[in-house]
């Protein structure tokens, strides 16, 4: 029995077609208590995901970047997506403090981090990057300075 | 029974070859010993690794825990979370562990603080911080209305996993809750029913959120203890909460106002967590100096404004009050402004300037002051924080001090020193106590990430993700490597 076990261990880890990860359709309020869907959401070609919470110092920092790729990207069918994982005790400010960021792509609320967890995410900020069939193609953590020409790097190779 | 886990097999390996399989793992080592502890120092392996498994709409996955040290009574390994999830258009099903937030908080509160590792001064054995629920949880979720059903035990997280399970686990939730929306407002309604040991008690919650216009916006969350009072008593021996909060923002300016009142309202071992309505810093100091929400008796509000000016320099204004009547009337208040700005587009400066007192640890006049830079190089940065902190503590004056020096080459590398000084005489009897240490991070690539910390670190009150909790002083190395896959 012991072996079969071991064998059968081996045969599952080794024999496992292992995909990028996959972001299925999913669904939160937004800032402004409407639901909105990835679906609904996502781009064309690219959808860059940014996991944010608004205690971060750098989630904060990265703010000016993303939305310069919104901007930049949006006629060339790239979507930013902004996923606040604030719990309980901050949520109330993230709609006052994404109006005075003037973040302008949309922001969801997942209270629970049911998203981040799905995935696998630990650390704040995350930013990931869909293609159009939903499979996670980069993943990068943190925000330091010099990150932005490295988000921009990430888009221009997979456009 | 060869023949049918034969096959079973085989079914499972055509599955899994379709499947996608991720993974995280975080591996933590340390050697060292808490400076106030007699006893030597001593080494220490906590690792905590998680499988998924994911096949169209299902997702299995299990959480391995295991801390390793000299110390037998410490030690363990275990499968600390295992789960199976379902989730199709609206439904959603989840057997095993899960986290649940019901509303925002009032009731139930399950949460995970990532990446953060507790150590309990009475067990000094390393366990993963959360606090999630065993179970089942059922719902459904359309464009106007949702319904969820959950049952579950509730781990108290202050227990390592070396204490029994059932110890672990003595709180068990039933709840249900559902909500409706209309013209953006929904009015949502929950029963709970808390069992713990032989005793049982119902709690019923309201909350009613929306816009009321494109600026302006609010949230309403009341729950009682359906047992003891009717359910319009609010009087000073009924348990109930009472959480309300209105935002409004005008083009560059977002202000956020919450009130609080709580009466008895620590639920069962404490599987809920009512919205503190204090800030949460992200200066250490300031952090540390944190007022600890006491939902056994507190009222209170919390105002909190962010104003972008030019080029994304944003100032930020907070005023906390919090009441709590112990025999005696102790007010705890805060005020707190930041302004984050840069400088030629591309050096990042934060100033802060903070004042408080705090009868509950005796603070008065606690001022404290800090300055955060980043400044860019070429393909990195160097860092500088410097904070300042001052206040009377039983007629002495108290005197804090954090510097911090790093250098960033993009996000590749990152080295740090920070030292910390304070009189504090609870810390120390001496006229100064000092704590000196450096860390060093290293990636790998994108899943793979080296931590080394060595020296000493400061403990004390900490609070993240909303959750406020006991960091143990630390003196030694520790090196954490964490992988994705």
């Amino acid at each position: 029995m012991k072996y079969i076990v071991l064998i059968a261990s081996f045969l599952i880890f080794t024999g496992a077609n292992i995909h990028a990860q996959q972001v299925h359709n999913f669904t939160f309020n937004d800032i402004q208590n409407t639901p909105r869907s990835f679906n609904e959401l996502k781009g064309e070609k690219l959808t860059l995901i940014d996991f944010w919470t608004s205690r971060c110092k750098p989630c904060k920092k990265a703010v000016p970047s993303l939305n310069k790729v919104s901007e930049k990207y949006k006629n060339r069918g790239v979507r930013v997506i902004g996923i606040n994982c604030d719990g309980p005790r901050s949520i109330s400010k993230v709609g006052p403090l994404s109006k005075s960021l003037q973040i302008q792509y949309p922001i969801l609320l997942d209270i629970n981090s049911e998203l981040m967890n799905d995935l696998n995410l630990s650390a704040f900020p995350t930013l990931i990057l869909v293609n159009t069939k939903g499979k996670v193609i980069w993943f990068h953590e943190g925000f330091v300075t010099g990150d932005e020409e490295i988000i921009f790097d990430e888009i221009e190779k997979r456009l | 029974m060869k023949r049918l886990l034969s096959i079973i097999f085989l079914v499972l390996v055509t599955f899994i070859a379709q499947a996608q399989f991720s993974g995280r793992n975080m591996a933590e080592y340390q050697f060292g010993k808490l400076p106030s502890d007699d006893g030597s120092a001593f080494s220490g392996l906590y690792n905590r690794g998680l499988v998924n498994y994911s096949y169209k709409e299902f997702n299995v996955g299990t959480t391995l825990e295991l801390f390793q040290s000299e110390h037998k009574d410490r030690n363990y390994l275990e499968l600390t979370q295992y789960h199976l999830s379902y989730k199709k258009n609206g439904l959603k099903l989840k057997l095993g562990n899960y986290y649940e937030t019901i509303g925002r908080g009032l009731l139930l509160r399950s949460f995970e603080v990532p990446n953060a590792v507790l150590e309990d001064l009475s067990y000094r054995s390393r366990h993963y911080f959360h606090r999630d629920m065993r179970g089942f949880l059922t719902q459904y979720l359309s464009k106007n209305f949702s319904i969820k059903a959950l049952y579950g035990s509730v781990l108290a997280n202050t227990f390592p996993p070396v204490v029994s399970e059932k110890l672990r686990r003595e709180d068990e939730v039933e709840a249900i809750y559902a909500d409706y929306s209309w013209k953006k407002q929904t009015l949502g309604m929950s029963v709970m029913r808390l069992h713990q040991n032989s005793n049982e008690k119902y709690y019923g919650m309201a909350s009613l959120t929306g816009i009321v216009s494109p600026t302006v916006s609010y949230y309403i969350e009341v729950a009682k203890n359906l047992n003891d009072h009717s359910v319009s008593n609010f009087s000073d021996e009924a348990s109930y909460a009472i959480y309300a909060n209105a935002n409004f923002t005008f083009e560059n300016v977002g202000l956020s106002a919450e009130y609080k009142k709580y009466n008895r309202f620590i639920l069962g071992s404490g599987i809920n967590e009512p919205p503190a309505l204090v800030k949460e810093h992200t200066y250490r100091l300031l952090n540390r100096s944190t007022h600890v929400l006491q939902a056994l008796n507190e009222e209170g509000y919390q105002l909190e404004a962010f104003i972008t000016l030019a080029n994304y320099s944003v100032l930020t204004l907070n005023h906390t009050l919090a009441i709590n009547r112990f025999g005696k009337k102790f007010t705890y208040q805060e005020y707190f402004a930041e302004y984050a700005f840069s400088i030629q587009d591309k050096h990042d400066l934060k100033i802060f300037a903070d004042y408080a007192e705090d009868p509950f640890k005796e603070e008065k006049n606690r001022i404290s002051v800090g300055v955060n830079s980043d400044w860019k190089l070429n393909k990195g940065g160097f860092n500088v924080e410097y904070e300042f902190q001052q206040y009377k503590k039983s007629s002495r004056n108290v005197q804090n001090q954090l510097i911090s020096i790093g250098y960033n080459f993009k996000s590749k590398f990152d080295i740090s020193l920070l030292a910390e000084i304070s009189n504090d005489p609870f810390l120390t009897e001496k006229s100064n106590e000092t704590w000196f240490g450096g860390s060093l991070k290293y990636k790998f690539n994108s899943n793979h990430k080296l931590q080394l910390f060595a020296g000493q670190r400061r403990g004390g009150p900490a609070c993240t993700a909303g959750v406020c909790y006991e960091v143990l002083d630390f003196e030694g190395v520790e090196l954490r490597l964490t992988s994705r896959f």
